[in-house]
């Protein structure tokens, strides 16, 4: 399978911290990728410096056989990555049906039916296709967001610990339809549930203190107790 | 670094002892004026330093306190005797109003963001401004009045050499208030207010401190300043006191003090000169567009005016220089 | 009752006038947390240019698209050369856009010369209407028209253009809308040449309402705008509308009751929001 993303050896500061410290991977097409490690390890930078929000310092960032890492946020996302950050970003004052309005590039046929697609994975956005972003519940704002990432057509999403602060119901759901999305898409996932992690992922790259420890298939790491007793403090 | 120090120090002695013999070899009284008025205005750039340069706040209503300062004194020597008794008297009740009203404007709006406080030290200073052109039994408005200084400095050269030690004062009393530990705290506010803030420093109070000392020693300059002209208008409220200041101390460089004795000296040296050319060009009455230019160039390329950036030069790897107005690193920027 | 009315008049056209100089203040604002020291410059240059254009071409139509037109170029202009070198820095922006506000008004005196400039009513709009004891001056009446022209429009393409969901999501939540694939800084020229574009507008209404023009009012309105915009909470356009009507009404009202707190009545509304809502009346971070 050929490799979709190349992250080599990242350094980025913000302000004057050195957040990521060196941190490689890559992601396959078509596979979901999980980056693992404990809280303030560098995880959700990781996404940020491959979206361009918080820039890289130093160190290659490789997407479709083109270096992303000095281009603009906005250049970078229509190259084809999409991104659901962690607080989800909704636009609290506009609608469900205006978050995906801004989010839509083009409003071609192609891209109504992928709106129609993710409004069937997710049926609530269709149910409250008229009210505030900003008065949706945490499960629904996640679904939005995810929503919002995928009616554009991406190549990769970069998806940020879905599973905050979501009941084990919700949760659940959200599990569903990321597995949904992955039939047509590659993921770049951050999640701290590592038993949803697990189910969901095909490799995971391990990062601690902004450095990548270690990569590898996420099997491997189901039954590498020490590994993840160290980093992860389970098992 | 020590040694540094030293030369520094003998440095400015010698300078302030030729500017003390100044007068007594030269007679030219267009200079004398100049100079006087270059002290003046240098007190009232240090003041700003204390809130641009060291606490990395921008007030727009610096002219009020000035003004305070030159009504303050002005209407106490034209309604009582002027004596230099009622002069010194009145120096500290002008001091006193601007510690007061910098207290209270101060805790009201330094809570606020830096946008916020601009504007409404603007507002609050332009209503200052409004006073005093409405209540005309008490300063005459826009016309103004004149009134008799003491008879101690009808000689021009016994002020020049008033002013010239009250500067020297005001300089050494600010540059102790920086260098203390209440100081270090200002700057580690200019730094990074959250993080001085999470260290736990109430901030606002420091905040207002500055904006206190700032304020009382604009208002012994806009008295000095009164002194110096035997007049007084509305004109010593305006925004363009403000923006002298300004000017000066980003021209000279912020976080110096210094620096805004230098940006004084070239701002006034420069009008007088620009002025001058008037005759020449009429462009040059507008010679205030040239420091604008200048200035939106010195904020954008040239942030640490003339005493940063030669410091800088210096003394680059032992004692760099961090400014509120330096560019930060920010990942929208690109 | 007659009284009442020609108050109300007097404030409401005061308050368009101040509406349309804050409303492109707190878009830019709210976008992109630019607080522009410039804009009373671009509204003494839209009172200039118009003033110079009516006497060109004796259109007050043609007066008011020049002036527009003057807004626009200069917008662009000031937003290439003063804001994009200083984004993010807030001092740097403040220090910046008041030297350039500066440079602005006295560029007006070397172009227009250092005098104050009479202003004409067009013939069409001078003059009065009277209904009863009510006298309704044609010209204030024009200006409320089309204050509420304007913002109808513009309250149109936020609701219902694609470009105005962008900026109000901009508002909200700008590293968003760039991972959503949008250029932020082009939707940020656009919107401050509009603001540029309203200031000037404002600029060559407010010329014959006063009947005469000079380089400083610029500022003095400005600080109109600025407590308006404080008022009205940062970024929000309706927000900004209905705190200028609130000044304007005010102002006129104080003028005529208690006129010795007339000026100082706005500075009170904007402690005492400040004091007691820092955010305004209104948000539009939702």
């Amino acid at each position: 399978m050929s490799i979709l993303l190349k992250v080599d050896n990242v350094h980025t500061y913000i302000g004057q911290y050195h957040i990521l410290q060196g941190v490689s991977f890559e992601a396959k097409a078509g596979e979901v990728s999980v980056l693992l490690g404990r809280n303030g390890a560098g995880k959700t930078t990781t996404l940020k410096t491959i979206m361009g929000l918080t820039p890289a310092t130093s160190g290659k960032i490789t997407f479709d056989n083109k270096s992303i890492e000095k281009n603009p946020t906005y250049d970078i996302a229509t190259g084809g990555i999409g991104y659901v950050p962690e607080d989800q970003g909704i636009f609290g004052a506009l609608t469900v049906e205006e978050n995906l309005k801004v989010a839509m590039r083009k409003e071609d046929d192609a891209a109504l039916a992928r709106q129609e697609y993710v409004l069937e994975l997710f049926p609530d956005l269709k149910k409250y296709w008229k009210k505030d972003g900003g008065h949706l519940s945490g499960g629904q704002k996640q679904m939005l967001s995810m929503a919002r990432a995928f009616v554009n057509e991406s190549k990769l999403l970069l998806i940020d610990e879905p599973s905050k602060g979501l009941a084990p119901v919700v949760i659940e759901k959200v599990m569903e339809a990321i597995n949904e999305m992955k039939k047509q898409t590659t993921i770049i996932l951050v999640e701290q549930n590592f038993i949803m992690a697990s189910k969901i992922g095909d490799t995971y790259t391990l990062i601690d203190d902004g450095e990548t420890v270690q990569s590898g298939l996420m099997r491997e790491l189901i039954d590498n107790e020490e590994l993840k007793r160290k980093y992860l403090g389970i098992g | 670094m020590k040694s540094a120090f030293q030369v520094n120090k003998i440095l400015l002695f010698i300078i302030v002892a030729a500017l003390a013999v100044f007068p007594f070899v030269s007679d030219s009284r267009t200079w004398t004026i100049l100079l006087t008025q270059i002290f003046i205005f240098s007190i009232l750039a240090m003041s700003y330093d204390i809130l641009l340069g060291y606490t990395g706040i921008v007030s727009f209503g610096h002219a009020m306190f000035f003004g305070m300062g030159a009504y303050a004194t002005a209407i106490m020597l034209d309604r009582f005797e002027p004596t230099v008794g009622i002069f010194v008297l009145s120096i500290v009740v002008g001091m006193c109003i601007a510690g007061i009203i910098s207290f209270l404007v101060g805790l009201l709006t330094l809570r606020l963001k830096s946008h916020f406080f601009a504007m409404l030290t603007m507002a609050v200073s332009g209503l200052f401004l409004v006073l005093a052109e409405k209540w005309r039994t008490l300063t005459f408005g826009n016309d103004g009045f004149t009134f008799r200084a003491p008879d101690f400095f009808k000689d021009r050269m016994m002020y020049y050499l008033l002013v010239l030690g009250c500067l020297v004062l005001v300089y050494l009393f600010l540059r102790r208030f920086v260098d203390s530990p209440l100081g270090r705290v200002l700057i580690a506010v200019r730094e990074n207010e959250q993080r001085t803030k999470s260290l736990g420093f109430q901030t606002l109070h420091y905040k207002v401190i500055a904006s206190v000392v700032a304020g009382v020693i604009a208002s012994l300059a806009g008295s000095l300043y009164a002194v110096s002209l035997r007049f007084v208008n509305t004109s010593v409220l305006t925004m363009d006191i403000t923006l002298d200041a300004l000017l000066m101390t980003i021209i000279g460089g912020v976080g110096t003090l210094i620096g805004p004795i230098i940006g004084a000296g070239v701002i006034e040296l420069a009008q007088h000169y620009l002025s001058g050319l008037a005759k020449e060009h009429p462009i040059f009455e507008r010679w205030i567009i040239f420091f604008g230019i200048v200035y939106i160039l010195a904020v954008i390329f040239f942030p640490r005016g003339i005493v940063g950036t030669v410091k800088h030069l210096f003394w680059k790897r032992k004692n760099p220089i961090k400014l509120a107005i330096a560019p930060k690193r920010k990942g929208l920027a690109k | 009752m007659e009284l009442l009315i020609n108050l109300l008049i007097n404030g409401l056209a005061t308050g368009m006038l101040i509406f349309l100089l804050a409303a492109g203040l707190t878009l830019i604002f709210g976008l992109m947390d630019v607080l522009n020291f410039a804009h009373g410059g671009l509204f003494a240059w839209g009172a200039f240019s118009g003033v110079w254009f009516y006497g060109l071409t004796n259109s007050f139509t043609l007066a008011i698209l020049g002036a527009i037109l003057t807004g626009v170029v200069l917008g662009f202009i000031t937003e290439k050369l003063i804001i994009k070198p200083v984004y993010g820095n807030h001092v740097q922006q403040i220090l910046i856009t008041l030297g350039f506000m500066i440079v602005l008004s006295e560029m007006l005196k070397v172009v227009f010369g250092p005098n104050q400039l009479a202003a004409k009513t067009p013939p069409l709009l001078a003059g009065s209407w009277e209904i009863g004891d009510v006298i309704i001056i044609k010209y204030r009446l024009f200006i409320i028209i089309i204050g509420f022209i304007v913002f109808g429009i513009f309250q149109f393409i936020l609701k219902r253009t694609k470009i105005g969901l962008v900026v109000r999501a901009g508002v909200m939540n700008k590293e968003m809308v760039q991972a959503l694939g949008i250029n932020i800084k082009k939707v940020f020229l656009y919107v401050f040449m509009a603001g540029a574009a309203l200031a000037a507008l404002s600029g060559v209404l407010m010329a014959p309402y006063s009947g005469v023009i000079y380089a400083e009012m610029g500022m003095e309105f400005a600080i109109l705008a600025f407590i308006v915009v404080v008022i009205g909470g940062m970024g929000s356009f309706p927000g900004s509308l209905l705190a200028a009507i609130l000044v304007g009404l005010a102002g006129s009202f104080m003028a005529y009751y208690v006129p010795a707190l007339s000026l100082a009545v706005n500075m009170m509304l904007m402690a005492i929001v400040l004091i007691f809502r820092p955010q305004g009346l209104f948000t539009a971070k939702g």
